[in-house]
């Protein structure tokens, strides 16, 4: 474990380290609500519509996993902001490229993100709350 | 840039030789310079305008009064029908994205053009020619009559026999593939052609703006040309998407179309946005508060903009969990913008504000953004949605967004920009006047239909009467849509006379913090004699980096006179990565755009193999287009 | 005609053909997914797929045809390279060997269109119009690519410039994005096979 945590330390000062934090930082979180959103709605039209109904979907396994699986990914990703933004702590968003870059694009996903989990947690709790397949 | 020593002087009169375009109409034709491209958008986007202005009032004379007949019911399902396909995919949008979009975003990144040239001009001619498509179905007395979003069944042939909706379905696949064009040259330039020293960090918010718009029509397009081609099959061909007797679904026409253009609604509302975060800065003197969020707010809007498609769907019988998914996201759509509005906000109040017309025209944006957004929240809540879905309250909110919040900056920036474009200062105190008009004009037209839509009123009816208890508010609206026209009137007036007699401007007369500033006024051809250093979002208040562009060109570093010749960066941070060589004027987009203005008419008139012929015409008058090689 | 063409400014990222070509693929494959999902949203829809009256679609024959049409991006990415490299003769070989390659497939794919129609017309119902809308939009982007490559033999014939770098770099993604969409196109379509 402490080996893990010390490798992980070490790979976060190297460029490519960082690069990746901030990139996952900055499109996880919105590919993963992408997914949930698709599947999570495409589920529930196959529930729903005549042809696809007796497939015995089982809607609400489908929901709460897709909505922890992407809710994970979103943490992780909001991890991975906050993270290269402490290690940043000294960097001027104006500055130059490429600490300078990072900076900037983690400062604003630091915030982002939490929408996306917003909207995850929303529409998964909404979704296995309802009655399936009645109108709205 | 002031040229003080020969040297100077000398690299200066090789880049006007080098770049210097044929004089004359031939020389418009051909042009590839992207501001000629952009005044050409100008133009024609104004020309639409009015086109759709007009449309407009004549809706409003139709409702002044209960139990009207100015028009024809037929007629009126053409003026409302015609009057949204207009103002968004004619006026509007190519507006900000063609003309703004096309004239700016070279000049603020440091670039001497766009990075393909060629194809912006194609963007332009089939742009025009989509347009006069669709007018020509207007003028035959075919205009497109089933509504905006022209919902089937009553799309179909069985419902709409006549060729208007055909003119709309075609017209609108023609557009797009302007609009497409376009997309891809904003976003290559904005990734490639940045000065070196521009990493992502330091782009103005306008790039960012128009970045976010311009992936957004890459990615909401696709559904609309599907949505219209099922459409066109169904109406030319007889296959069945649509109806249910053959395992079609109406619903599926809602779906695409929405999420098409759900996504187009934030398409209208980045590139204001784009203008309203550069009018700020120069005018409140100080930078952007918080503009790493500003930044990603404004790519968040149009990400997040993907997912509530189905909000426009709330009252057609959807399965409640099914809609959940895009109440949540609507909700949460709101909060990127409400970010912005408070940096927009606390930079005015925190710097210090000159109150000059541009600056006036962004604050009637934020009010009408405001309130535009607050009603745009209550239609995520589904109940809400459900009474208020067809009524004018719906017809208020797009209006207070459309006019107020994606207009205003439109003639903010025509303010902002005017002395750039034209050399000369516009009539302050007239700007003034035409705001206020205006802005008076807006709230009297569009804030009654907040009311009467919650009263009742439901949208594109042709009259109503007396009894409904709507003819006050409706008469208010009508008088307020004619004072919006006078205010605009006065706007272009001002326009006109101050591009005859206006003061000159010099190079920076607002002192504004982007590279645009940096050039005489208006631009050369060629934009920069130096490439600019850039090491901050506000090269233009840089000093430093501004007197090292002075020495760099007495030296000769950074201008890149060789050739025709202009420079690429990498992506993410902006280093210099390449030296390009720029294509010249070309007769050969204005060609491909004809080939394919008959392609579509062939269509229209259901001759496929001729149309197939012309296919081919424009292949190879492309093949024609790449022989001539820039190298 | 030297085959080596040094480029006098060494350039290290992608150059902005290839990035347009990628924001272009980009909104094509949006396309492709619309039609997938409008697939997907109708089958959802009918409880008979395909409807009686039209036989489910064979399953051999089109899955070899994909796996064969995906091979060429083999050939495209070597052309790519070569060109990178200022070797033009060998980029055209590898281009021409693509293109006879995805010239078969071609006339083998539009012969079974044809072959289908003699079975089923797209106006019979919605399964028979998206099958038809979906193939036939696949195969329009394949003879796009064919006249394409065909249009790079004959500039590669007068030897390499650097605009003619960019146009195999470009052609390339090109085909690799249409390879990759037609075996989800073919995967789609062979799903009313299950």
């Amino acid at each position: 474990m402490r080996a893990l945590g010390g490798a992980v330390r070490r790979a976060v000062r190297t460029a490519a380290g960082q690069e990746f934090l901030q990139w996952f930082g900055l499109l996880g979180a919105p590919l993963a609500w992408t997914v949930q959103l698709v599947l999570g709605f495409g589920v529930t039209e196959a529930r729903c519509d005549a042809g696809s109904a007796q497939w015995g979907i089982g809607l609400d396994t489908w929901e709460i996993s897709l909505m922890a699986a992407a809710g994970t990914i979103v943490l992780l990703a909001e991890a991975s902001a906050v993270g290269l933004y402490l290690l940043t702590r000294d960097v001027d968003y104006e500055g130059p490229p490429p600490l300078g870059r990072r900076r900037f694009f983690v400062t604003a996903s630091s915030l982002g993100n939490v929408l996306f989990l917003a909207a995850i947690l929303l529409s998964g709790l909404a979704a296995v709350h309802h009655t399936p397949c009645q109108q709205s | 840039m002031t040229t003080v020593t020969a040297p100077a002087d000398e690299r200066v009169g090789r880049l006007e030789l080098i770049w210097e375009e044929r004089p004359g109409v031939l020389g418009w034709l051909t042009t590839v310079d992207h501001k000629r491209i952009g005044l050409l958008y100008l133009f024609a986007t104004l020309a639409f305008f009015l086109a759709g202005g007009v449309e407009a009032l004549l809706i409003r004379t139709q409702l002044a009064q209960p139990d009207s007949h100015v028009v024809s019911p037929g007629t009126f399902n053409e003026l409302f029908t015609t009057h949204g396909v207009t103002m968004i995919f004619l006026a509007v949008i190519p507006m900000q994205i063609g003309a703004f979009g096309n004239y700016l975003v070279p000049l603020m990144i440091g670039a001497r053009d766009m990075a393909f040239p060629r194809l912006n001009a194609l963007s332009f001619w089939l742009f025009l020619a989509s347009g006069c498509f669709i007018y020509a179905g207007v003028f035959m007395g075919l205009a497109p009559n089933a509504g905006w979003f022209d919902y089937v069944p009553l799309a179909l042939r069985e419902y709409s026999p006549g060729l208007n909706v055909d003119f709309y379905a075609l017209g609108l696949i023609f557009n797009g593939v302007s609009s497409i064009a376009a997309a891809i040259n904003l976003v290559v330039t904005i990734f490639k052609n940045r000065a070196p020293g521009m990493s992502l960090n330091r782009m103005p918010l306008f790039c960012f703006a128009i970045l976010a718009t311009s992936f957004s029509l890459l990615f909401a397009l696709p559904p609309l040309t599907i949505d219209l081609v099922f459409l066109e099959l169904q109406r030319l061909a007889g296959f069945h998407f649509f109806d249910v007797a053959h395992g079609g679904d109406p619903l599926l026409w809602q779906h695409l179309f929405w999420l098409f253009g759900h996504p187009e609604v934030y398409i209208i509302i980045l590139p204001a946005f784009g203008i309203a975060t550069s009018i700020i800065p120069t005018f409140a003197r100080r930078k952007m508060i918080a503009f790493p969020l500003v930044a990603l707010a404004e790519l968040l809007v149009a990400f997040i903009g993907f997912g509530v498609w189905a909000h426009h769907m709330f009252a057609v019988g959807l399965p409640t969990i099914a809609v959940v998914f895009f109440a949540a996201a609507s909700m949460m759509v709101v909060v990127p913008s409400t970010i912005q509005v408070f940096a927009w906000t606390l930079t005015v109040t925190m710097g210090r504000p000159q109150f000059k017309a541009p600056l006036l025209f962004i604050g009637g944006f934020i009010v009408f953004f405001v309130l535009g957004g607050l009603s745009g929240i209550t239609f995520a809540a589904i109940p809400i949605d459900q009474a208020t879905t067809d009524t004018y309250y719906v017809v208020a909110h797009f209006h207070f967004i459309i006019f107020g919040a994606a207009v205003f900056p439109l003639l903010g920036g025509m303010f902002y920009w005017f002395p750039k474009v034209t050399g000369r200062l516009y009539h302050e105190g007239l700007a003034q006047a035409g705001f206020w008009l205006t802005f008076v004009g807006t709230a009297a037209t569009f804030f009654p239909m907040h009311v009467v839509g919650l009263l009742g009123m439901t949208r594109r009816i042709y009259t109503y009467s007396d009894d409904d208890g709507w003819s006050a508010y409706n008469l208010v609206e009508t008088i307020g849509g004619y004072v919006l026209a006078a205010g605009l009137v006065l706007i272009a007036l001002n326009l006109v006379w101050s591009r005859l007699r206006g003061a000159p401007s010099g190079r920076d007369p607002f002192s504004g913090g982007t590279l645009e500033w940096v050039t005489p006024s208006p631009p050369p051809h060629y934009n920069f004699a130096v490439i600019p250093r850039v090491s901050s979002p506000y090269p233009n208040w840089d000093a430093e980096d501004r007197a090292q562009d002075v020495r760099n060109l007495d030296r000769g570093a950074r201008v890149f006179d060789d050739g025709h010749e202009a420079v690429a960066s990498t992506v993410k941070d902006g280093y210099l990565d390449d030296v390009l060589e720029m294509p010249s004027e070309s007769p050969w987009p204005i060609v491909v755009a004809a080939c394919v203005t008959v392609l579509f008419v062939l269509v229209l008139t259901s001759h496929f193999l001729a149309a197939t012929a012309f296919a081919g015409l424009a292949a190879l008058a492309l093949a024609a287009w790449h022989w001539q090689e820039p190298e | 005609m030297s085959d080596i063409v040094v480029p006098a400014r060494p350039r290290s990222a992608s150059p902005s053909g290839w990035w347009g070509m990628a924001a272009f693929v980009a909104t094509e494959a949006t396309l492709f997914a619309v039609l997938v999902g409008t697939y997907a949203y109708l089958r959802f829809q009918t409880v008979q797929w395909p409807p009686d009256g039209i036989a489910a679609p064979k399953v051999t024959l089109p899955i070899v045809l994909a796996l064969v049409l995906a091979a060429t991006s083999v050939p495209m990415a070597l052309a790519s390279a070569a060109a990178r490299r200022g070797l033009a003769r060998r980029a055209s070989a590898l281009a021409f060997a693509a293109l006879v390659v995805q010239s078969v497939y071609f006339g083998i794919a539009v012969h079974q269109f044809a072959s289908d129609l003699d079975r089923f017309t797209p106006q019979q119902d919605a399964y028979a119009s998206i099958y038809y809308t979906l193939l036939g939009a696949d195969h329009a982007h394949v003879a796009v690519g064919l006249l394409l490559n065909a249009w790079l033999l004959l500039r590669l014939a007068t030897g390499l410039t650097r605009y003619r770098v960019v146009a195999v770099q470009a052609i390339a993604f090109y085909w690799h994005a249409v390879n990759v969409l037609t075996l989800l196109v073919t995967a789609c379509v062979l799903s009313a096979a299950l």
